[in-house]
């Protein structure tokens, strides 16, 4: 069981080098991070995964983009969530491991038929701690409601969840405790909170059927 | 005036955070002023009223936070969202949660430079180097406001 931090952003697109921000994810209480972009060689005493993130208009588009090479190469998928018809269609994407930035959606974009599809194929949905560290006023409030309604799905159909600090710094990245605090805003339990933060394991290796190979 | 007898005060609690970056010479009313605009936008002012919080020292890169007794986890969530003192980027992680300032003050681990501060240049750009434990190296660029700072380690330093 990992606790990790499901997304951030090293130097150059934030300003904090990749290996500073390795550091102060050991001291912050993580046993691994996702990296998008380069993940670069090993890092003592953390693991570093290696993602992608698609921006999409339509599903063609994320299938397109999910053969690329450097997408092929990354060991965790992200899709950028959109409309309901968009979201439905891109958990069913086999390669898709991750739907991020729900909270930039519309209400309801994210609404049980795609739930239930996301709980079946093992496809997680990211909440970001950015939004709610970095927001203010209405569009914070947006994301909590959108995160407790996510929450609401999550708890009726199964589907997995993963925290990110989505942090560009190490200003950014948040603790375990401070995680668990933020994630009290919406709802979220302690052990939902464990649970999504050791949730990786679960969605990049599936449990799966045993197949006979002879 | 006559003091209130110890068993008709309010109970507090006293929360510790370290201020990011190291460096940072944050004072006291700016740390004040950034913990009560975080804790309001997120709770409001009725609650953040009741929570009473208030800072209560800020020194060696280290603040103590007080508030009533019941509402020191929303006070720690609302640190957690503080992104600036004084216009400066920042950031408040919470250390520990006590009932006493001198149980706090034992957690305390002041941070500082490892050696002389010394100078790099990235393109056109000057930045001051502050060399910190755990190869930690914060590089600050030359300036009087708003300099930029990058947060690099002793290895990507040498890389470059």
């Amino acid at each position: 069981m990992k606790i990790t931090d499901a997304c951030v952003h090293p130097y150059p697109a934030g300003d904090s080098t990749l290996a500073r921000m390795t550091i102060e994810a050991a001291e912050l209480g993580f046993d691994s991070i996702v990296v998008i972009g380069d993940a670069g060689d090993r890092h003592p005493g953390i693991e570093v995964l290696r993602g992608a993130v698609i921006c999409a208009a339509s599903q063609k588009e994320v299938i397109k983009q999910v053969r690329s090479p450097a997408v092929r190469g990354a060991d965790v998928v992200f899709v950028n969530a959109g409309d309901t018809s968009f979201n439905r269609a891109v958990v069913a994407v086999k390669e898709v491991h991750a739907i991020k930035n729900i909270h930039a959606t519309r209400k309801n974009a994210f609404d049980h038929v795609a739930a239930r599809t996301a709980a079946e194929r093992g496809v997680a949905v990211d909440i970001s701690m950015a939004s709610i560290v970095h927001l203010r006023g209405t569009k914070r409030q947006r994301a909590l409601q959108q995160y407790a309604d996510i929450l609401s799905l999550h708890r009726r159909y199964g589907f997995p969840l993963t925290i990110s600090s989505d942090a560009r710094s190490i200003l950014g990245q948040r603790s375990v405790r401070d995680i668990r605090g933020l994630c009290a805003l919406f709802g979220m339990t302690g052990a939902e909170v464990s649970e999504a933060l050791s949730s990786f394991g679960r969605i990049t290796e599936p449990h799966q059927p045993v197949r006979v190979v002879e | 005036m006559k003091p209130r007898p110890p068993t008709m005060r309010g109970k507090r609690r006293y929360i510790l955070a370290r201020i990011l970056p190291y460096g940072m010479a944050a004072d006291q009313k700016q740390v004040y002023f950034s913990v009560i605009e975080a804790a309001t936008s997120l709770f409001g002012d009725a609650a953040v009223g009741l929570a009473q919080p208030a800072v209560v020292f800020c020194e060696g890169g280290y603040v103590v936070v007080r508030c009533r007794r019941g509402a020191e986890k929303d006070i720690a969530a609302a640190l957690a969202t503080v992104n600036a003192i004084a216009d400066e980027r920042a950031a408040l992680r919470t250390v520990a949660v006590s009932g006493t300032i001198r149980a706090l003050r034992r957690r305390i681990k002041p941070i500082r430079p490892l050696s002389a501060a010394g100078d790099v240049k990235f393109g056109e750009t000057y930045f001051t180097v502050y060399r910190y434990p755990r190869q930690k190296v914060d590089l600050v660029e030359k300036g009087i406001k708003h300099q930029k700072s990058l947060f690099f380690t002793e290895a990507d330093l040498e890389e470059r």
